[in-house]
């Protein structure tokens, strides 16, 4: 009758602990200079701190030091670096070979090796938690529950890490590609998807700008950690930079449970793949049987579409190509070069280059099938990828950027943007190749933003060209008129350009540079007008005006307009060179901004200032133009400027300079 | 003692185990022979519980070795190429073995270390050269108190009097334990001195699995001289090979030596000597003819 094993072997434990405990003590020594070192350092000369300063108190730094200090980044690293050294016999066949011949079961091997990396891993973390607890005793113990939550997170990401490494190792037969493997699957599905956004982005219509709106899930831990789990706080500080409150947050309980589960079953996992591991399969570049296909066919099909994305990237470089054009290259070198990783695959596995037999040959023919299938269910949008258009309700804001950048927060705004790019995309044959069909009518880019309510963000960008151009079909200005007649709708220019409080506002600036040519010296003098001896209420009369002016202009449709011919170089007769701007300002309703709400960048979710949360002013640059009359006349009148010849357009700028090729306007708007 | 029953073993398309039979019985010294890829090794790493056979048993003491704890700690391995710990010196190694072995002898272990004078102690064993290392092997295998020891290549890259010590301290342990031991070797002079059983591997069968002693007197080698033209052998006689020198003819007979003797005498030669064979005679006789790699296992 065969024998019961235990789970632990004291004697192995001894010999793992012996043989990584240096490991175990420079991650104390690092921890030990993240943590108690840089915060006596910080809080040494206490009275002369900026901390000390603002009115934060010793515990509360100590609580901001904690929320700064990593977590799944050390994890990641000690993980594997432990699991290496503890398991490394099972790479060498000498040692492989000895180790199981001990009176040892895998069973106790395993669990002893997990109970000895642990020990090493987590005994620095504890300790040093520690060390910071008695710290916070001597200081403000408000910390305390900060620095148990990031050993927690720590410890759970250990745990976590290890079960990667633990699969990681036991998947292959070689250490390095053990290793490798690691980081792999640690980002796995972050290169899974980003290798079909790089490829989205080159081939499929409007994913431009696909790499822009990649978002970080809970399957890509390293980047999730850190941004979900964490010791984190909000300090509000009085307008003048005194600490008002301080609010200490301990984030993402729930993902660290769910982490440790998932950790759990891939140690389980890990443990049967070493149970039934064939010991002969040492020095194998992959030691179980299931992954060799897995593996094959991932590396072919991720490296092969990215690959072949770019072979089509460098067509698309040698001219104008269409769509069908590019795609047709790009699966014909997906093709040939998933071939190829087929085999060279094959070979590593195998360790040999004679892997070319009928056998292989007809998986590789498979596989070929199923790659083909794939692409030409990308080529027409089978996954729905190209005709993605959220649903109202699911939709946070919508942005749309063209010549001027515009979010949309309203439900009427939310669903016309909505159906604006739904009948966009109605008629894809007759937008996708504009590079070719119109390849001499100006064009440039325009861009929709959806920031959903889950937080993800769905981009596209297209390429388009100028409605106005005799050249462009009914069909072609049928799809893309709309939008632009939206955007140059006089109220949505008046809302989001100018902004919300566009019409209850104080204008309390504005400039208007001057341009006259010095025929003695052969050179321009610029000049603009600050009414320095008027008082503050006369000089904003003036503005006033002149906005009022500029609002009428807007209702024209002479200014703030989008077009979709980009910079075109007839319209220099028409820009002006002069520079015109203004501010406005409304104390008592905040200030949307569209460009930062567009980019993400309302504010520093961390440090909050009385009062800044709520944005009351915006400078406005307004690119005019000779048809701008009203808003000229009323400069004219507010004595911003006297004679004509100080309005200068860029055609007349350029010749008087003699540039042969002009300046851009639209790097000034 | 040991039983292997029918036990397959394939790595990919290649067969290293096919069908292979072998029984070691308690206290035997059993000598392993073959050619290089044989399968020596393979059913070696089988016995120590490293390898999982396809098909058939392995069973020592009538139990299943793979993943046996309790059956280990009763086994003694020591592999052709020797495993110590990374920075690990020969106490530390005995600390390990002492948490293995539950009935390590740390007494008998010092004991022998007094033979082997030249073996630092307190140097990292990787660094000892590969007959010390081998030394300190034996150490520890000897003073874990086996009762099956499993011998690879032993005594590989030791002088000859490092080998007649090890060896007799092997006898010794045999002697006094009843250890039963496993040897493989290419060295069949050395296991003729030591060995009381043979196994005679190739092609991941076993041949050939006697006791020495019947072994060596199934093959007997005849030399006769006659004084005109050797006669026709009778027909019980079975011939395994003929050489003529001269008058003088060495006969290579399978069968019972006193039996053809007599046959023999009964052609009045001249001359008859009936001499033994070694082992390495035997194995070349015996299987020279066939299509076996015999060439390997000659030293």
């Amino acid at each position: 009758m065969q024998s019961k094993t235990s789970f632990f072997n004291k004697g192995l434990y001894k010999k793992n602990i012996s043989r990584t405990w240096i490991a175990g003590l420079l991650y104390f020594i690092i921890l030990l200079l993240l943590m108690p070192v840089s915060y006596i350092i910080s809080i040494a000369d206490w009275d002369n701190t900026y901390f000390s300063d603002v009115g934060i108190t010793k515990g509360m730094c100590l609580f901001m030091h904690m929320s700064d200090m990593p977590t799944a980044g050390l994890a990641v690293c000690i993980a594997i670096v432990l699991s290496a050294i503890t398991f490394w016999y099972l790479f060498y066949k000498r040692d492989t070979y000895m180790m199981h011949a001990f009176p040892i079961s895998r069973k106790s091997a395993y669990f002893t090796g997990i109970a000895s990396i642990l020990t090493v891993a987590i005994i620095p973390v504890v300790a040093v938690s520690i060390i910071m607890s008695i710290i916070a005793l001597t200081v403000d113990t408000i910390a305390m529950g900060g620095i148990w939550y990031w050993a927690l997170i720590v410890i759970v990401s250990t745990v976590l890490f290890l079960s990667i490494a633990m699969f990681a190792l036991m998947v292959s037969g070689q250490l390095i590609t053990g290793i490798a493997f690691y980081f792999i699957f640690v980002m796995l599905y972050f290169l899974m998807e980003l290798a079909f956004r790089i490829t989205s982005a080159m081939l499929l219509f409007g994913m431009g700008a696909s790499l822009q709106s990649q978002n970080v899930r809970i399957f890509s831990p390293l980047q999730y950690i850190p941004g979900n789990c964490k010791v984190d706080y909000i300090a509000c500080y009085t307008g003048n930079g005194y600490l008002k409150s301080l609010i200490m947050k301990l984030e993402g309980a729930e993902y660290l449970a769910i982490y440790f589960v998932a950790a759990l079953i891939l140690l389980t996992v890990s443990f049967l793949l070493y149970k039934y591991k064939k010991l002969e399969t040492v020095h194998d570049f992959i030691a179980v049987p299931f992954m060799k296909p897995v593996f094959t066919i991932g590396m072919a099909f991720f490296i092969s579409m990215v690959a072949g994305a770019f072979v089509s990237g460098m067509y698309d470089a040698t001219g104008n190509h269409t769509y069908s054009s590019k795609f047709a290259v790009a699966i014909v070198s997906s093709l040939i070069i998933g071939v190829l990783i087929f085999f060279a695959t094959q070979m590593m596995i195998e360790k040999t280059i004679r892997v070319f037999n009928a056998k292989k040959a007809i998986y590789c023919a498979g596989y070929s099938v199923v790659a083909l299938a794939v692409l030409l269910c990308l080529r027409f949008d089978a996954f729905k990828v190209e005709n993605k258009v959220p649903n109202a309700s699911d939709v946070a804001w919508v942005g749309i950027e063209a010549n001027y950048t515009m979010v949309f927060t309203s439900e009427d705004e939310i669903n016309t943007a909505i159906s604006l790019h739904k009948n966009f995309l109605t008629d894809k044959k007759e937008l996708r190749d504009v590079n070719v069909k119109y390849e001499h009518v100006n064009g440039s880019y325009f861009t929709i933003k959806y920031k959903l309510k889950n937080g993800d963000s769905i981009i596209r960008q297209y390429q388009v060209v100028d409605t106005e151009s005799p050249d462009v079909s009914p069909e072609y200005v049928a799809a893309t008129q709309p939008i632009l007649d939206f955007l140059n709708n006089p109220t949505i220019i008046k809302e989001h350009v100018i902004g919300n409080i566009w019409d209850d506002c104080s204008v309390t600036d504005m400039y208007f540079s001057t341009v006259t040519y010095d025929d003695n010296r052969n050179e321009f003098n610029y000049y603009t007008e600050y009414f320095m001896s008027l008082s503050e209420y006369e000089k904003m009369k003036k503005f006033e005006k002149v906005y009022q002016a500029l609002l009428k202009d807007i209702d024209e449709g002479k200014v703030f307009q989008t077009t979709f011919a980009g910079y075109t170089s007839e319209r220099e007769d028409q820009s002006l060179y002069n520079d015109f701007g203004f501010n406005v300002v409304n104390e008592e309703v905040p200030y949307f901004s569209d460009v930062d709400t567009y980019y993400d960048e309302q504010y520093d979710p961390r440090n909050t200032y009385e009062g800044e949360g709520d944005m009351h002013e915006q400078s406005i640059y307004c690119s005019l133009n000779t048809e701008c009359k009203h808003t000229l006349k009323a400069l004219k009148d507010a004595e911003f400027y006297y004679t004509d010849d100080q309005v200068i357009t860029w055609e007349k700028y350029n010749k008087m300079m003699g540039y042969e090729y002009e300046e851009d306007p639209e790097t000034y708007e | 003692m040991i039983q292997v029953n029918n036990v397959t073993k394939k790595f990919g398309d290649f067969t290293a185990l096919d069908g292979l039979d072998m029984h070691v019985e308690r206290g035997a010294i059993y000598g392993l022979v073959g050619p290089n890829g044989a399968g020596k090794s393979t059913i070696i790493r089988h016995l120590c519980g490293v390898y999982k056979q396809d098909a058939g048993d392995i069973l020592i003491e009538g139990q299943p070795v793979f993943e046996n704890e309790l059956l280990k700690q009763k086994m003694a391995i020591i592999p052709d190429d020797i495993f110590f710990f990374l920075q690990a010196n020969t106490k530390d190694m005995m600390k390990f073995y002492k948490n293995m072995y539950p009935k390590f002898d740390e007494k008998l272990f010092f004991k022998i270390a007094e033979c082997f004078p030249e073996i630092n102690m307190k140097k990292m064993v990787r660094s000892l050269s590969k007959g010390m290392q081998k030394q300190v092997a034996f150490m520890l295998a000897i003073a874990s108190r086996p009762e099956v020891m499993i011998l690879d290549e032993p005594v590989d890259g030791l002088d000859p009097v490092m080998r007649r010590q090890v060896w007799s301290l092997i006898m010794s342990d045999v002697a006094e334990t009843g250890v039963t031991v496993l040897v493989s070797s290419h060295n069949l002079r050395e296991l003729e001195d030591v060995c009381d059983h043979v196994g005679i591997m190739n092609h991941g069968k076993l041949l050939i699995e006697r006791s020495l002693d019947e072994l060596q007197t199934s093959i007997t080698k005849i030399q006769i001289a006659f004084e005109g033209e050797m006669p026709e052998m009778p027909e019980e006689i079975q011939v395994l090979k003929k050489i003529s020198n001269g008058r003088v003819h060495t006969l290579i007979v399978k069968g019972e030596p006193r039996a053809a003797e007599q046959r023999i005498a009964a052609l009045n030669p001249l001359l008859m000597d009936v001499l033994p064979l070694t082992l390495e005679e035997i194995f070349i006789y015996e299987l020279g003819g066939e299509d076996y790699a015999v060439k390997d296992i000659i030293f």
